[in-house]
């Protein structure tokens, strides 16, 4: 074997991707460090895993072969932050908190508020579509990415987008990588658009709710004419809670919580540091456990996704479902008790989701023995000859990631 | 003869779609020579309007068969000619597939057909309080599959997005004539997000036969004013003040001076003659836009501003906003001629663009109105010229290409709306890299294996699929000189 020797390190155990171990780690300290290893990679057709901090390497099926790992470590340097256009260009593995700290003193940030901050970087957010309950307002990470430079598995470094929000030269490269975890090219670099902080934030929070009056809120709230930066229902007491955040201008987050309040039902206003606590549990219920699976379906199907998510929480030890109810996803989470009762429920629940517009239930975290039952990502979709082609054509040799994506892409 | 009358594919395709629907005399054809650029024109052999999914794939499977090239067209106002035919090809109109099929406020949703016109979409929901976002100048004729490819935007992109943050779902019949479905419309379906690949790839993907729209609730209030100044130096500067207050605003747009005496030309507006104009609105919940408008006020001021008007009503605003709109339009009025540029600037270099393009303008003996998207630093450079003057006509286009040249050397890009169609491909290759095309090249290959969608576009070199190293082997496209090697 070549060796790397710019960037390669000794194995370590941490390394291992789903159970499967590298012969080799390498950490670059720049894009050009990355292309290296990517061309020496090339050279000895050695397959490779990208891995950022880790908080999403559970999403997908365990890699088919693996002989080197690339963290991007190394690669987290702010590139160029812009405060009055409100973009920021920081290389991909550069920590979510990190980026938010050196943002605050600008009194902007990055509208994204995925799990574990202090950890996930921004390429493996991308890689991984992560996101939290802001996504109700801002969207997905592709609404907030503008620009990308990739790493391809020849080691061409190619870019694409820019550092313009509005910019239509050129195939959408920076949105097509987003969720496609590392087997496309490595996310070497991100441009995002940056959103100004608020100046004040409220949330108003109504218990006692079930899924049938979380869904019933909605349609509320969009004739209400308010503008929620967030809205999630967390478990509690049996029955959910259902959250609505507003940040903005203090005289428009106040009249917001206070009209939700009147015409939503019997509600409580709920600021500061039990405000954040608030956030906090809906992170650490959607995070617990050994079994996490994220559903999608119709947001006006909620109740009846509910009730097909319901046999999977129940499946679970301590099992839960957290209800985005905006974009129309669910999270269930919990510890495996029996992976026999937790597949056959994970497999009803498809066929309950797909019917509602293409609704579809992928595990983001699950034990082996859950693995071996039942695929992280349910049945295929009906574009995955496509799907096949655009992988042959970034990655030919099927070197990135091989097997860990849709379809065991 | 042509590829096209040699292997009777008008009679093919007329079997397909009826006669009526396959157009070869050439009075007909001419009409599909150009699109809303019209200048590079060139009539296609064949037209064809295809009326369903089934009758796309049939059409698509005869052109491959005859080996034509076919260019996709919706209501052909594009302004890149994005939808000029190339030697050969059939053009394929979606222009008679015009239903909403299917509407659903609950979900806020609707799936439509490609020619459903972008404004018609908002007219079927706008009883029940629901709009369709993306708004360019044309959405009262432009038709939502032009929409998809151009990835197409407007004035309150700003704060709602483009095209592409608001197709959920698309059916789209490939160029091998296969019909895939990308998309939910639920959220995140599981695999690569192809609709990404779609959105924007002006006709080189795949012919959108169905496409599912986001609806948004109209907001509940909004609150414009329009400011003016001395130049457009104090208008950059308040543009920048008032989205360094923290303020979103749903569009933000600037006219000079040229443009607010075309504007007032054509209107009759009660304009002042002054260096520069911002329209502003705000959107959303009324204490936030009212809090939010008064800010901007004041930094508008701050900045200064000569005058703030706040119209009166909803007529008066909707005045306003005529104003703006028709500036493109207007600008006929003072000039012979004009050409309409889109590039795009960060938003904080507005002000010294503008003095570069007026200085590199005056060189030239030209003048150049600008009204444009100051919010997103989206510049529609009108460049005035008089045709009938030797070498004015050139010195524009030579004009139109150092704005060009000096939107990518300040950080931005050469079309923020437009479109790079067959007009800009050249400047790709000054804004990208060599494996920056390249791959974006690969992801059209993905889709069009066999280079039969709108070839010839958005790429300066296009790149023949399936390519290995080897002996060389010219491709038919290569030979037909649609395509060369790198």
């Amino acid at each position: 074997m070549s060796a790397v020797p710019a960037a390669a390190r000794a194995v370590e155990p941490r390394d291992a991707v789903l159970g499967v171990a590298p012969r080799l780690a390498v950490e670059p300290a720049s894009v050009e460090e990355a292309a290296d290893a990517m061309r020496a990679f090339a050279r000895d057709r050695l397959a490779v895993v990208f891995v950022g901090g880790g908080t999403d390497m559970e999403l997908g099926a365990a890699p088919a072969r693996l002989d080197a790992v690339l963290r991007t470590t190394g690669l987290a340097r702010i590139r160029e932050h812009a405060p009055s256009d409100q973009i920021v260009a920081v290389q991909g593995g550069m920590r979510l908190a990190d980026l938010q700290r050196h943002l605050a003193g600008h009194h902007q940030r990055l509208a994204l508020d995925p799990p574990f901050p202090d950890r996930a970087t921004v390429g493996g957010i991308v890689a991984a579509n992560a996101f939290g309950p802001r996504r109700t307002r801002y969207g997905p990470v592709r609404d907030l990415v503008i620009g990308i430079t990739i790493v391809r598995a020849d080691g061409a470094v190619a870019h694409g987008g820019g550092k313009v929000v509005k910019n239509v030269a050129g195939f959408d490269l920076p949105r097509l990588f987003c969720g496609s975890l590392g087997t496309l090219g490595l996310v070497a670099e991100v441009v995002f658009r940056l959103h100004p902080l608020p100046e004040a934030s409220g949330t108003a929070v109504f218990e006692g709710l079930d899924a049938r009056d979380v869904a019933e809120t909605l349609p509320v709230l969009r004739d209400l004419g308010v503008e929620p930066t967030a809205v999630a229902a967390l478990p509690s007491g049996g029955k959910f809670a259902l959250a609505v955040r507003f940040e903005g201008f203090a005289p428009g987050v106040k009249a917001q919580v206070e009209r939700t309040l009147a015409r939503a039902g019997a509600g409580a206003k709920v600021e500061g540091g039990d405000e954040a606590a608030l956030w906090s549990r809906h992170d650490a219920v959607r995070c617990a456990g050994d079994v996490r699976a994220k559903a999608t379906f119709a947001p006006a199907s909620l109740a009846r996704a509910a009730d097909a998510l319901a046999p999977v929480a129940g499946a679970l030890r301590g099992g839960a479902i957290v209800l985005h109810p905006g974009p129309g996803i669910a999270f269930v989470s919990g510890s495996l008790d029996g992976a026999d009762r937790a597949a056959a429920a994970i497999e009803s629940a498809r066929s309950a989701l797909a019917p509602l517009a293409g609704g579809a239930l992928v595990l983001s975290a699950a034990p082996a023995e859950l693995r071996a039952r039942t695929s992280p990502w349910g049945p295929p979709p009906q574009s995955l000859e496509v799907m096949r082609r655009l992988k042959k054509e970034l990655d030919p040799e099927a070197r990135l990631a091989p097997g860990r994506f849709v379809g065991g892409i | 003869m042509s590829l096209v009358q040699d292997k009777n594919v008008a009679a093919r395709m007329a079997a397909v779609v009826g006669a009526g629907n396959v157009l070869t005399e050439p009075g007909d054809l001419h009409v599909y020579a150009a699109d809303g650029l019209t200048h590079g024109r060139r009539t296609p052999d064949l037209v064809v309007l295809p009326g369903s999914t089934e009758e796309v794939v049939e059409v698509v499977r005869i052109a491959r068969e005859a080996g034509c090239p076919i260019v996709p067209r919706g209501s052909g106002t594009g302004l890149s000619g994005g939808a000029r035919p190339v030697e050969g090809c059939i053009v394929l109109s979606l222009s008679r597939m015009r239903r909403v099929l299917e509407v659903d406020l609950a979900n806020g949703w609707a799936r439509v057909e490609p020619g459903v016109f972008n404004l018609d979409v908002t007219k079927t929901v706008s009883g029940a309080g629901y709009y369709y976002a993306p708004d360019p100048s044309s959405q009262s004729i432009c038709s939502i599959g032009g929409n998809v490819a151009e990835n197409s935007g407007g004035a309150h992109c700003l704060k709602y997005g483009f095209t592409t943050h608001h197709v959920l779902a698309a059916t789209v019949v490939l160029s091998d004539a296969s019909v895939v479905h990308l998309g939910g419309p639920a959220a995140d379906a599981p695999g690569y997000d192809l609709l990404a690949a779609l959105v924007g790839s002006e006709g080189m993907v795949g012919i959108v036969t169905e496409a599912t729209l986001r609806l948004l609730r109209k907001p509940e209030t909004t609150r414009t004013f329009f400011a003016t100044f001395p130049s457009t130096d104090e208008a950059g500067s308040a543009v920048s003040g008032i989205i360094a207050a923290g303020i979103l605003p749903a569009a933000i747009e600037m006219m000079d001076r040229l443009a607010i005496e075309a504007a007032k030309a054509a209107t009759g507006l009660d304009w002042p003659d002054v260096g520069a104009a911002l329209l502003m609105d705000a959107d959303g919940p009324r204490e936030e836009v009212e809090h939010v408008s008064a800010r901007a006020i004041e930094v508008a001021r701050a900045a200064g501003a000569l005058e703030i008007r706040v119209p009166r009503d909803e007529a008066e605003r909707q005045l306003m906003w005529k104003g703006r709109k028709c500036a493109f339009a207007a600008v006929g009025r003072i000039s012979p001629n004009y050409m309409v540029e889109d590039g795009v600037i960060p938003r904080s270099e507005i002000a010294r663009v503008l003095r570069e393009i007026e200085r590199m303008a005056a060189e030239r003996g030209l003048r150049v109105a600008n009204v444009f998207h100051a919010g997103d630093g989206n510049l529609h450079p009108l460049v005035l010229y008089d045709a009938r003057k030797p070498g004015q006509e050139e010195r524009a286009a030579e004009l139109g290409g150092e704005i060009l040249r000096l939107c990518i050397r300040s950080g931005g890009s050469i079309t923020g709306e437009h479109g790079v169609g067959a007009e800009k491909a050249a400047y790709m290759a000054e804004q990208f890299q060599p494996d920056d095309l390249e791959t974006m090249q690969r992801v059209r290959c993905a889709f069009d294996g066999a280079n039969l969608l709108n070839p010839g576009k958005v790429f300066p070199t296009p790149r023949l699929c399936g390519e290995k190293p080897g002996p060389y082997a010219p491709h038919p496209a290569e030979a037909a000189g649609l395509a060369e090697r790198w």
